[in-house]
């Protein structure tokens, strides 16, 4: 508190020079804030668009990662300042709400800051400044909401080119004509008709695997492990009428919860005990063979071992094909997937328990083995994506390090972020079924019409909107800016074209040129846009708000 | 000559004006800090932590920022003992009403600068704090006086909690969705019928959304999940809460081990550790229960043995939850199950999965405690969801203080102006050196209208006295106006506040500053030796 409280103002002195001195620290603090969080925004800001550049980013481990996903950079820079850490929390907010436009999200609040900074210092209030910022966050959702065309969820084109827009601007870009379609029928396929608002994104697996390109990555209508079938013992490795059993126990010798211990006397004992445990373990067999069940996946146990040599040796003689160490996580998804219920005891091992499919395999690919299990039989509301992808992804940099890097981070990444986006999107389609151009029209509708909205208001907030309203040009200048075009022309243009009527103008960066971005299929979902709008106002008004960091323990 | 030295190395000691200016020095320099945070249009603080994370907590909650603030002040060690009082009496504001606890800050720290004037000119701080009680006592009586109570008039009376709730928020987060968190928390403190009891006011945060999405729910919702293969829909459930081991019931004696000699007993074993746990299992079943809910996990074999059975079993619900179950759906937490009938069960009309944001959730509808439900808090980041919470818990309090003492009061400076007139009077009515006391007295109270207008951006010396002109008038409604910047009349613009809770701003305010007052000596005691931490 010391280094930011200076000491309190001399005794007897008046209230009139303490409120001075008062004030005067405010604008300190809140200068400096403004200032950080700029200081943010301005990092990100190259990386905004389709012809965005990607930021390298070091960390403390040596890990180096490459992107120009906004919240991805944020999240990464390890920021201490207190309000350029909102501006991190932003973006993550920002892609929790909507899964994109986490770039757009930051530098729309640095220039709105910009902004706020001007009026301050023209000496506007704080306060007065914030409420005009409310105000305009309304209007500018209004009229986003007028710009916004309608959208059904079985329209499977228009959610496409939607995840498509979102694509182009990641690393991914080259790909976007394959995932995009990807994404949107792994999405739609968990989703339950009747109720479009329950999607669950942990319906939706993905398998990554390395080696082969992208090109390979499918979507599989099944289930898949990326683990090998353990057939140590010999056991098959492709089951056609699979008969699934997932087991929750474990095939090996018995152990008890109390402390046990065996006394073996004499070199007979010994022998006997080994014939108890293959009895033991050949009696379980006999079992599960007996419900007709020929595919076996096992939860993983940290008690004791799952399978031992002993018992898949058995059942492979009993043609069972096994999969061990399935995670306890995921047993939900995979009994939700094949229909079937968890086996937690020998003794209730049923057939009604098992679940069904056409084929069970091992499949080898790339440098690695996976399991498929495809044609089940009611199949459950899940889906499985199968991620292939090598250092094609690392752009041109073909450096070790960079290699190791992107192959761990991106795999992950640009299968995620299409499946995000549409999430996001189906989210906002219960709700607002709409989607919006993108290439910088919308902001540049939304500064025309509030600008023109200012000079109808009076006083001090017709002063502030105006000044917001330019600040929200920031976006198409920016766009123009890092696609190499003179971004005052376009600027200028696009504010025409918009005054002639023309709203859904906007930059097409591919041509380089001024285009109906509508035509060209850029769209993007209108909870991204509104999202944006809302969410960097809100943390614009809190950072104009604080007048204070206090240093706490 | 005298004791050479009465106190322990490092331990200091100051006396007579100087321990007294030191004490004022340090609630002012507090008073200041959270003074900006007051009103409608106060400011926020961060609060940076400098534990581990860095943590960045955003407010302008005055007990949230007193309560990190007073930990360590090293720098500022002989003011320390001062400094302390602060955050308690605005702790303990928080604790009894909820609400006004930057207003007890400020008007204590007022009430503090205007004594050092006194005591510079020489008037006995015995005599100050004997004009502070009177004065203190005449405020009140005004108050008492211009308060109203609707408690006859139910729709009235629901208006009056509608408008508190709305004074109360409009100075937080939430103050752009007002109405809506103000309905929120008048529905939810309904619904207790005059119970103080908050904890059946179950609030859930959930990331993602925007404020605006935050609705009220009638029953309570548990951020679990159900087990696997259960059925994840049930109709007039009867509830078993329990606290018990289901993964085994192990023999808790050191050291015990059974010895077995062939295989076979080992399997034995395991088969009958299997069966105590199927027994435990059916003793549940027994009671007759649709759905289970435990405090521990549930291993796999008894989660399948209730999917078997068709009961929908819980497994890990925290403590606070649990307890919150049993309270609201009217069951017991039971850890043996031997004596089925001696068990009270919860009972509730429906159970099914939602969805909130992201996240799957189960609710508990219908339940039998008519009174509980949920907030569920949506918001863009953790930042605005905990503020959130901390303000709807201040409007909720006092809305439940309210409910037990349903008188009110006007807002937007109001009742400190009535208050500040009628000490005036008194004032004048008082012989003696005490009558300047009253009179700095009224002067402390017109800083906190002072100060609301200053940090609204107004000129405060021109309201103040616009306010004081008024309020000549015994039947004025005037106040400060915030949104339009001038005086307006309290009760058409419906800012109201509770009277408790300006009750106890005043009453505690004033005890806190006699007590700083009476200080004449403080001693400091040598520090513990520790690493340096701080």
């Amino acid at each position: 508190m010391a280094a930011v409280a200076p000491a309190p103002a001399p005794r007897g002195s008046s209230s009139k020079t303490e409120s001075y001195t008062d004030t005067k620290r405010r604008d300190d603090v809140r200068q400096a804030n403004i200032l950080a969080a700029r200081a943010v925004a301005d990092a990100v800001r190259t990386s905004l668009g389709p012809k965005g550049m990607d930021k390298m980013i070091a960390s403390a481990n040596g890990e180096v990662i490459i992107t120009n996903d906004g919240a991805t950079i944020l999240n990464k820079m390890e920021v201490l300042q207190p309000a350029a850490k909102m501006l991190v929390d932003l973006s993550r907010s920002q892609d929790a709400a909507a899964g994109d436009g986490t770039t757009t999200v930051v530098v729309l609040a640095g220039s709105l800051l910009r902004g706020s900074l001007s009026l301050l210092s023209a000496g506007v209030h704080p306060t007065a400044v914030s409420d005009a910022l409310h105000r305009l966050a309304l209007r500018a959702v209004d009229i986003l909401h007028g710009m916004a065309i309608p959208l059904e969820l079985s329209d499977r084109d228009a959610l496409i080119k939607s995840a498509a827009t979102s694509l182009n601007s990641k690393v991914v870009s080259q790909y976007s004509s394959l995932l995009a379609p990807l994404a949107v029928d792994a999405v739609l396929s968990v989703v339950d008709p009747a109720h479009p608002d329950l999607v669950d994104l942990r319906d939706v697996k993905i398998v990554k695997k390395l080696g082969g390109t992208v090109d390979d990555t499918e979507l599989v209508k099944g289930l898949v492990f990326d683990k090998k079938v353990s057939h140590s013992a010999g056991g098959p490795t492709r089951v056609e009428n699979a008969k699934i059993a997932v087991i929750q126990f474990q095939i090996s010798p018995p152990k008890t919860d109390i402390e046990q211990s065996i006394v073996v006397s004499d070199y007979t004992q010994m022998d006997r005990i080994l014939r108890e445990e293959r009895n033991y373990i050949l009696g379980m067999v006999k079992k599960i063979k007996a419900t007709g069940c020929n595919v076996l996946l096992i939860q993983k146990s940290i008690l004791r071992d799952a399978v031992t040599d002993l018992s898949l040796h058995y059942l492979a003689k009993a043609k069972i094909l096994v999969i061990k160490d399935v995670e306890r996580d995921e047993i939900e998804f995979v009994t939700k997937t094949l229909n079937c219920l968890p086996i937690a005891n020998i003794e209730h091992f049923r057939e009604e328990k098992l679940g069904f499919a056409n084929c069970v395999e091992e499949v080898s690919i790339g440098d690695g083995k996976i399991v498929k299990i495809t044609g089940i039989k009611d199949m459950g509301r899940t889906t499985t994506v199968l991620v292939r992808g090598s250092n094609q992804l690392v752009l041109d940099e073909a450096e070790r390090s960079l290699h190791d890097a992107l192959c761990v981070l991106k795999p992950k990444e640009f299968i995620w972020t299409p499946i995000y986006i549409l999430h996001g999107m189906l989210r906002c389609l219960v709700n607002k079924k709409f989607l919006i151009a993108g290439g910088g029209a919308p902001e540049i509708e939304m500064s025309r019409q509030l600008g023109a909205w200012a000079k109808e208001l009076q006083g001090m907030e017709s002063y502030c909107i105006k000044e917001f309203a330019e600040a929200l040009e920031v976006i198409p200048y920016t766009l123009a800016e890092n696609a190499g075009l003179n971004p005052i022309a376009i600027v200028t243009e696009l504010r025409n074209r918009h005054a002639q009527g023309e709203i859904n103008t906007g930059i097409n960066v591919r041509k380089g040129q001024i285009t109906n971005i509508l035509e060209e299929n850029v769209v993007q979902p209108l909870l991204v846009s509104t999202s944006a709008i809302t969410l960097a106002t809100e943390c614009v008004r809190m950072i104009l708000k604080i007048d204070d960091i206090i240093t706490v323990r | 000559m005298a004791v050479e030295r009465l106190l322990k190395d490092e331990a200091t000691e100051e006396k007579g004006d100087r321990a007294r200016m030191a004490s004022f020095v340090g609630a002012m320099a507090i008073t200041d800090l959270v003074k900006t945070t007051l009103g409608p249009k106060g400011m926020d603080k961060i609060l940076q932590s400098t534990g581990r994370g860095h943590n960045v907590t955003v407010t302008n909650d005055g007990a949230t920022i007193l309560k990190s603030l007073h930990i360590d002040n090293p720098s500022a060690k002989k003011k320390r003992t001062s400094l302390t009082l602060a955050p308690d009496i605005s702790k303990v504001q928080d604790d009894e009403v909820g609400d006004g606890t930057t207003s007890v800050v400020v008007l204590a720290g007022e009430l503090l600068r205007e004594a050092e004037k006194l005591v510079n000119q020489k008037i006995h701080p015995m005599t100050i704090i004997a004009g502070y009680r009177l004065a203190a006592e005449c405020a009140r009586n005004a108050l008492l006086q211009k308060a109203k109570d609707n408690k006859q008039d139910p729709d009235k009376f629901k208006s009056d909690l509608m408008k508190i709730a709305m004074t109360t928020l409009s100075s937080k987060i939430l103050s752009q969705d007002k109405e809506q968190f103000a309905k929120l928390a008048v529905d939810a403190v309904l619904r207790l019928k005059g119970s103080t009891n908050l904890e059946s006011i179950h609030i859930i945060k959930k990331a993602g959304g925007s404020l605006k999405d935050s609705f009220l729910d009638e029953g309570f919702i548990l951020d679990k999940k159900i087990g696997i293969g259960q059925p994840k829909r049930i109709e007039s459930a009867k509830i078993l809460v329990a606290n018990t081991a289901m993964d085994t019931d192990k023999v808790k004696i050191y050291g015990a081990r059974v010895r077995v000699d062939s295989m076979a007993k080992v399997a034995e074993i395991e088969g009958a550790e299997k069966e105590k746990m199927r027994e435990k299992v059916q003793k549940i079943i027994a009671h007759g229960v649709n759905c289970f809910v435990n405090r521990q996990l549930i291993y796999n074999f008894p989660e399948e043995l209730f999917a078997d059975a068709g009961i929908l079993a819980i497994e890990h619900a925290d403590f606070e939850g649990i307890e919150r179950l049993a309270l609201v759906t009217g069951g017991e937490i039971a850890s043996t199950f031997d004596n089925p009938e001696s068990v009270k069960l919860g009972h509730c009309k429906l159970i099914e999965e939602i969805m909130i944001g992201e996240d799957k959730l189960i609710h508990f509808s219908g339940v039998e405690m008519g009174q509980a439900c949920t907030i569920v808090l949506r918001g863009a980041s953790s930042h605005v969801l905990d503020e959130a919470e901390r303000s709807l818990h201040d409007a909720l309090c006092v809305l439940s203080q309210t409910m037990n003492d349903s008188r009110v009061l006007l807002g937007g400076g109001w009742p400190e102006m009535v208050m500040a007139k009628e000490v005036d009077d008194l004032a004048r009515k008082t012989p003696g050196k005490k009558s300047h006391a009253i009179e700095a007295f009224s002067r402390a109270l017109q800083a906190i209208p002072t100060i609301i207008a200053e940090n609204a951006g107004l000129d405060s010396a021109e309201m103040i006295s616009q306010l004081r002109a008024e309020h000549h008038n015994d039947t004025t409604n005037a106040g400060i106006d915030i949104i339009s910047g001038g005086v307006g009349d309290m009760e058409k613009l419906g800012i109201s506040e509770s009277f408790k809770v300006k009750q106890a701003v005043l009453l505690s305010a004033t005890e806190a500053a006699e007590m700083i007052l009476r200080v004449d000596e403080i001693i400091t005691c040598a520090p513990r030796k520790r690493d340096n931490r701080m």
